[in-house]
C-alpha cells in the first residue's frame, strides 16, 4: 500500500516534470522541425514535425552562407580567449593560494569585486582603449580585455586553498621552481576543476555577444552571434535557413555539453557556494 | 605523510636562503623574496585589470563630466551637465523603469521555478540527470543565436507560441509588436534561459544539508510540509542569497534580446538601462551621456547590492 502511494507520487513527478521539460523544449524542438521543413511547410505545417521532409534548409546554408567562416572565427576566437584565461587564472590562483603577502586578501577581494560589476559600466572607455591600441576588429580586441577572468581566478584560488599548503612546500623543498611547483602540484592536483573551467569558459566565450559586437564591424571577422544576427537581417533570410543555421551553431556546444555535462554542471555548482 | 611534509616545510623555511651572508641579510632577502614572487604570478592579471578594468572604470568616470561625441580631438568639461540632462530625459527615466521592472518579472520567477525543480528533481528516485540535463540546457545556449528564434517564436500569426496557444482556444497577444506584452516577451526569454543556473545551484544546496536535520525533524513530528518550511528552506537560504544577488546584477544587463528581438521598441517599452547606454554611445555618439548613465547604473546595482548584504545579515542562516 505504502509502496503503491510511493509509486504514484514517483509517477505524478515525473508527468509534472515531463511536461516542464516539454515546454522548456519547444524553442528547441520548433528550431529542429522548421529547419528540415519544405519551404510551403513552414507557416502551415505541424508545429513540431516535417511532413515534407526537406535537408534544403542546411545545403543553402553551405551554398549561400560563410557559416564556415563564422563557425571558425568563432572557434578561434573562443579556444584562444579561453587558453589565455587559464593560463593567467592559474597563475593569480596559485599566487594567492601558495604565497602569504601583504595586501593578498584585499587584492582576492578586488577580484570578487570585478564580477559585481556589470561590464557594461566599462564598455565605452575599453572600446576607446581597445581603439588606442589599434584593436578594433581585430581578433585581440575582442580577446585581450578579457584574459582576466574573475570567475577562473576565483574557483582556481577556491580549489587550490583544498591542497594542502604542505605539499606545495615540500616541492619547494625537493627543488622545484615555483612554476614547477604551480605545474607539478597545484594543476596536477586539480586537473578536474580545470577541465571543468575549461569548458565553462569555452561555452561562455563562444556565445558572448555584447562586446564581439562592439568590436567587430569587419564582417569576415565576426563572431558567429553576431554576423547571423547581421547576416538574416541585410539578406532577409527565410526562416528554414535560418533556422538551419540556428541548429548548426547550437551542435558545437551541444555536442561539448553532452559530452562534459558531468563537470559541466558539477563545475557551475562548485562556483556558487563556497566563497 | 602529513607530518613528514609538515616537517619537510619546517626546514624549508630555516634552509631558504643559503646564499645569504647573514642571518638579518637571509630574512630580508627571504621577505623581499617573498613579495616578489607572489606579484610576479600575479602580474598579468593584475596589469589586465588596470588596463581594462580600473583605468576605464575611473576614465567613465572622468568623461561623465564632459561632452564629446567620441570622433572629435576635443573633449569639454560640462560639470554636471550630463548628469542633469539625463534626470530630464524621458526615455532615461522609460529605461531605468523598464530596468527595474525587467527585474521583477524575472528574478523571482527564475529563482522560484529553480527551487521547484531542484526540489523536485532531488526527490525523484529515477531520471535526476535526464532532468537537470534538460534545465540546464538553455543556460548554455548561444543568447544570440536563440534571440532569433525566439523572435520568430512570437511571430504573432505564425509563431510556435500562438500557433500553441492558438491549439489550446486562446487567441495570443501581439507580443513583440505589443508596448504591453513586449517586455514580458523578453522576460520569459530571459526566466527561460536562467532558471537551470538557479536549480543547479539549489542542488548543490541542498546536497550539503546534513540528513541527519530531517531525521531529527521527523522524530519531532514534523511533516514534510514542516520539514520543507524550517528544515529545507531555512538551511537554502545562503544559496538563495547567493542567486539573488548575482540575478538581480544580471537582469540589469539584459541586452541581447533586446538588441536581437525589440530594438528597445515598441516605443521604448523594452529599452533597459544598458541598451539606452548603448544606444547614446554607439548610436548617437553622446559620449558623456552614456557615461553619465553608467555611472548612475554602477550607483543603483552598488546600492541593490550593499542592501541585500545588509538584510542577509538577519534572513540568512547558516548551518
Amino acid at each position: 500500500m505504502q509502496r503503491t502511494l510511493r509509486l504514484m507520487e514517483e509517477g505524478g513527478k515525473h508527468l509534472l516534470l515531463i511536461t516542464v521539460a516539454f515546454f522548456i523544449l519547444i524553442p528547441i524542438l520548433w528550431m529542429l522541425a522548421t529547419s528540415v521543413k519544405a519551404p510551403q511547410e513552414v507557416f502551415s505545417g505541424h508545429l513540431f514535425w516535417a511532413e515534407h521532409f526537406s535537408l534544403d534548409g542546411y545545403l543553402r546554408v553551405f551554398r549561400d552562407i560563410p557559416f564556415t567562416l563564422w563557425a571558425w572565427n568563432s572557434s578561434v576566437i573562443a579556444g584562444a580567449q579561453t587558453l589565455g584565461q587559464l593560463v593567467v587564472g592559474l597563475a593569480a590562483a596559485f599566487a594567492f593560494a601558495h604565497y602569504r603577502f601583504p595586501g593578498r586578501d584585499a587584492l582576492f577581494f578586488f577580484v570578487l569585486m570585478t564580477m559585481m560589476i556589470p561590464p557594461q559600466v566599462t564598455m565605452v572607455p575599453v572600446y576607446m582603449i581597445v581603439n588606442e591600441l589599434h584593436l578594433l576588429n581585430t581578433f585581440g580586441g575582442v580577446i585581450v580585455p578579457h584574459l582576466a577572468s574573475g570567475y577562473a581566478i576565483f574557483l582556481l584560488r577556491q580549489t587550490f586553498m583544498t591542497i594542502p599548503r604542505e605539499l606545495g612546500e615540500a616541492s619547494v623543498i625537493d627543488g622545484c621552481s615555483a612554476i614547477g611547483t604551480m605545474w607539478h602540484v597545484y594543476l596536477r592536483l586539480s586537473g578536474t576543476v580545470m577541465s571543468a573551467l575549461a569548458v565553462i569558459l569555452f561555452v561562455g566565450n563562444w556565445n558572448d555577444y555584447h562586446w564581439p559586437l562592439l568590436v567587430l564591424a569587419e564582417k569576415s571577422l565576426q563572431t558567429l552571434p553576431v554576423a547571423f544576427v547581421q547576416f538574416r537581417e541585410e539578406e532577409s533570410l527565410e526562416w528554414v535557413p535560418t533556422m538551419a543555421v540556428a541548429t548548426l551553431s547550437m551542435l558545437p556546444i551541444l555536442a561539448l555539453y553532452l559530452a562534459a555535462q558531468k563537470q559541466f554542471i558539477e563545475g557551475f555548482m562548485n562556483s556558487g557556494l563556497k566563497g | 605523510m602529513v607530518m613528514l611534509n609538515r616537517w619537510n616545510g619546517k626546514q624549508g623555511e630555516a634552509a631558504s636562503a643559503p646564499g645569504a651572508r647573514g642571518k638579518a641579510g637571509a630574512r630580508r632577502r627571504g621577505r623581499l623574496h617573498k613579495l616578489w614572487l607572489p606579484l610576479a604570478f600575479l602580474l598579468p592579471a593584475l596589469g589586465l585589470y588596470a588596463v581594462f578594468f580600473v583605468y576605464p572604470f575611473l576614465f567613465s568616470l572622468s568623461l561623465s563630466f564632459q561632452q564629446w561625441n567620441l570622433i572629435s580631438p576635443d573633449k569639454e568639461f560640462v560639470g554636471l551637465a550630463n548628469y542633469v540632462h539625463l534626470l530630464h530625459d524621458d526615455v532615461f527615466w522609460i529605461s531605468l523603469r523598464n530596468s527595474a521592472l525587467y527585474m521583477l518579472m524575472t528574478v523571482p520567477l527564475a529563482v522560484g521555478i529553480g527551487l521547484a525543480m531542484a526540489l523536485l528533481v532531488e526527490s525523484l528516485w529515477k531520471g535526476k540527470r535526464l532532468y537537470r540535463l534538460v534545465f540546464f540546457l538553455p543556460v548554455v545556449s548561444s543568447i544570440g543565436v536563440i534571440s532569433i528564434v525566439w523572435g520568430l517564436m512570437y511571430n504573432p500569426q505564425d509563431g510556435a507560441v500562438n500557433k500553441l496557444l492558438a491549439s489550446f482556444g486562446i487567441q495570443g497577444p501581439n507580443w513583440i509588436n505589443d508596448p504591453a506584452m513586449a517586455l514580458w516577451a523578453l522576460a520569459i526569454v530571459g526566466i527561460w534561459k536562467g532558471f537551470g543556473y538557479n536549480m543547479v545551484l539549489y542542488i548543490s544546496g541542498l546536497k550539503s544539508i546534513d540528513r541527519s536535520l530531517y531525521e531529527a525533524a521527523s522524530i519531532d513530528g514534523a511533516g514534510r510540509g514542516a520539514r520543507l518550511r524550517h528544515v529545507t528552506v531555512p538551511l537554502l537560504s545562503p544559496v538563495t542569497f547567493f542567486i539573488l544577488v548575482m540575478s538581480i546584477i544580471s537582469s540589469f544587463q539584459v541586452f541581447a534580446t533586446i538588441q536581437i528581438i525589440t530594438r528597445g521598441g515598441p516605443n521604448n517599452s523594452t529599452n533597459v538601462l544598458v541598451y539606452q547606454i548603448y544606444q547614446e554611445a554607439f548610436q548617437f555618439f553622446n559620449i558623456g551621456t552614456a557615461a553619465a548613465s553608467s555611472t548612475l547604473l554602477l550607483l543603483i546595482v552598488g546600492t541593490l547590492t550593499v542592501v541585500q548584504l545588509r538584510l542577509s545579515n538577519r534572513m540568512v542562516h547558516y548551518q
